[in-house]
């Protein structure tokens, strides 16, 4: 009685597949010769044999992700949550093992925030969630106006779809310069306009200082609607028609079709889209960097710069390391409020 | 009331109302193309410009300011991209450390993502949970310890990682590998099972399978996880301006040698900005219908 003898796959690679295809035969064989004895005594390497016959194959499979994800993803950060307790500077980067411990004393210069370095840590974390809450929502917004206004057949629609699409598939590092140089006080574009619109009378710094944050946002709002747009014109697509012909027939006006049909269709697109939005907005560093460079002042700093700064400018690597875990608390934290929010108003719903 | 029906329908489709409409959306339409489009214009419009003339620009007085139309057009930004900025040398190496994650990760994604997408094996869940976390951590968390190990590498093995194509392309690939493995598996599970059953029927093996019946099927997925490779590699800044130097500088950080604390070169930071988008947007246009389905679905669900 071959004991195997079903037809799922993991199992029909039993005579072919590269790995399965000896100790397939020989339990097979013996299995033949006295099939209860081999059964009952070497049951649980039969078993054991079975499953490496059927599941083995996967493993080798995801291998190689595993091995390079655990040796840049896992064991990396283990060593970034290490180096946090230690005290690591230029000189002993290279025998950073051997760098002493000093327990929570990175964390305290890196958040105490009566400190110089836990005041702009605070103020970065803060400056982050500010520009989170306002590009997330101004894209979150857009997106959804342009998708709902394309979401009609009209002629050029796919040229359309594809202009739209500009920002988010040109490099951070063009897209952020170009809007630095639209930005500049004598000679950009933003000055120009307001002067000629008389809204200005001189030009504005707009790269330096407190109105930086606000330079990069409006930069930042423009890169990232069109995938919000992207990911809710799919959200549309799922919406079936009859929903809209039956809630018309009903009466129901264009506001109501949109608030009682459309937001609520597209909630689980909404969800996924924001949870995302925010898990990348604390990661936002690129639109930073490439308008403001490395140190864009207390007033537009943001974690990754702060961190960046601290690590590879002051060599402090302990503080930085410090810092950024504390940053990934924060992610995860909100991750967590967030999903148990999302769970909370769908029982409220149901 | 099939009346009421009818009444309450037709204001809505009547000529008059119908070509107000579309009316409406035409200026909503032209108002969303030229906000997409102006910082496009004014790139352009940059890059044919002289630098005399833009030094001499002013917004403050009246007849000198910043033209959209440059007053004497010039090629000379695009003829002299390379002198101050080794731009093309940093273009190809952002072409190598590209191509090289990209060749990489969708290997690496598409066994890992077959292995998931067919096999039930203990242990696949907390796999997918931490393919998954590893998404939401700061890429920062990772570039101190990155530095602290290449360094140490170095001195101690006297392998050179820092500065090389192999290191950035490793440290890339990682990076791709969730959102691929995410990705991939979901094209993977929307083919029947079935296939693969008649092909192991047939006599093929495991990576034959694969090979032979899923990858042709998967195309779509599998394009759309390779451009996304390429462009992640194209467009990161952060690990690049760490772990990058002379040798392997990536477009992305070199693009911003033009503007240094002597001198800001605009014009030629324009030319050079079109010459680095280029690769981007034409492998882009060329594969958008894959590359939009792939990351809607790869972003609705993951």
């Amino acid at each position: 009685m071959p004991p195997d003898g079903s037809a799922r796959p993991g199992v029909a690679s039993k005579r072919t597949g590269p790995l399965g295809a000896p100790p397939a035969t020989t339990a097979q064989a013996q299995g033949t010769a006295q099939p209860q004895a081999a059964f009952q005594t070497r049951g649980a390497l039969y078993k054991f044999r079975r499953f490496l016959i059927r599941t083995g194959p996967a493993y080798l499979f995801i291998l190689p992700a595993v091995s390079a994800m655990l040796l840049v993803h896992y064991i990396p950060m283990a060593g970034g949550i290490l180096v946090a307790f230690k005290d690591i500077n230029l000189f002993t980067v290279s025998r950073w093992y051997d760098a002493p411990w000093v327990g929570f004393a990175n964390f305290v210069q890196g958040l105490d925030p009566g400190g110089f370095l836990g005041g702009r840590f605070w103020r970065a974390l803060w400056n982050v969630s500010f520009f989170g809450a306002v590009t997330i929502t101004a894209g979150y917004v857009i997106g959804m106006a342009v998708a709902l206004l394309l979401n009609r057949e009209f002629p050029g629609r796919t040229l359309v779809r594809g202009i739209i699409l500009l920002p988010y598939i040109t490099p951070d590092s063009v897209a952020y310069s170009v809007w630095r140089f639209i930005f500049q006080a004598r000679i950009g574009l933003v000055n120009m306009w307001l002067m000629k619109l008389g809204i200005i009378d001189e030009p504005v710094i707009w790269l330096v200082g407190s109105n930086a944050i606000y330079a990069v946002m409006l930069a930042a709002i423009w890169k990232g609607w069109p995938f919000a747009a992207l990911v809710l014109q799919a959200g549309l697509q799922t919406i079936p028609r009859e929903l809209y012909e039956s809630a018309m027939i009903d009466g129901a006006s264009r506001w109501q079709r949109f608030r009682y049909i459309t937001l609520p269709m597209l909630a689980p697109v909404t969800r996924i889209l924001i949870l995302v939005s925010i898990l990348w907005n604390y990661n936002a560093f690129n639109q930073f960097y490439v308008m403001l460079g490395k140190d864009p002042g207390p007033a537009a700093d943001v974690p990754s710069t702060l961190i960046l700064r601290e690590t590879f400018n002051t060599f402090n690597f302990g503080v930085g390391s410090a810092m950024s875990v504390v940053l990934m608390g924060v992610m995860l934290v909100l991750t967590m409020v967030y999903l148990r929010a999302l769970r909370a108003a769908e029982r409220g719903q149901a | 009331m099939p009346t009421a029906v009818l009444e309450r329908r037709p204001p809505g489709r009547s000529g008059k109302r119908n070509i107000v409409g579309w009316i409406w959306f035409g200026l909503a339409l032209a108002a969303v193309l030229t906000v997409v489009l102006v910082p496009y214009g004014w790139m352009v419009s940059g890059s044919f410009k002289s630098s005399v003339e833009l030094q001499a620009a002013d917004v403050t007085r009246p007849g000198q300011e910043p033209s959209w139309i440059p007053r004497e057009p010039t090629l000379d930004n695009y003829r002299n991209v390379n002198r101050t900025v080794r731009i093309l040398d940093y273009l190809r190496n952002s072409l190598i450390i590209s191509t090289g994650t990209m060749v990489l990760a969708t290997t690496l994604a598409l066994l890992a993502a077959y292995a998931l997408s067919r096999w039930a094996f203990p242990g696949r869940n907390a796999y997918v949970v931490s393919v998954l976390s590893t998404q939401m951590l700061p890429g920062i968390l990772f570039l101190i310890p990155y530095f602290i190990l290449f360094t140490w590498l170095r001195n101690q093995f006297g392998i050179q990682l820092r500065d090389t194509y192999v290191g950035m392309i490793i440290t890339y690939t990682s990076f791709a590998l969730p959102f691929s493995i995410v990705m991939l598996r979901s094209f993977l599970d929307s083919i029947p099972v079935e296939l693969d059953e008649q092909a192991q029927i047939d006599g093929a093996s495991r990576l034959r399978i694969l090979f032979s019946v899923l990858l042709p099927l998967a195309r779509p997925g599998i394009v759309s996880v390779a451009i996304y490779c390429f462009i992640m590699g194209w467009n990161e800044v952060l690990f690049a301006s760490v772990l990058t130097g002379t040798s392997t500088r990536t477009v992305a950080v070199g693009l911003l040698e033009y503007i240094t604390a002597h001198e800001a070169r605009w014009t030629m930071m324009m030319a050079a900005s079109i010459i680095v988008s280029v690769p981007v947007l034409v492998l882009f246009s060329f594969l958008q219908r894959y590359v939009i389905s792939g990351l809607v679905s790869g972003a609705v669900k993951g």
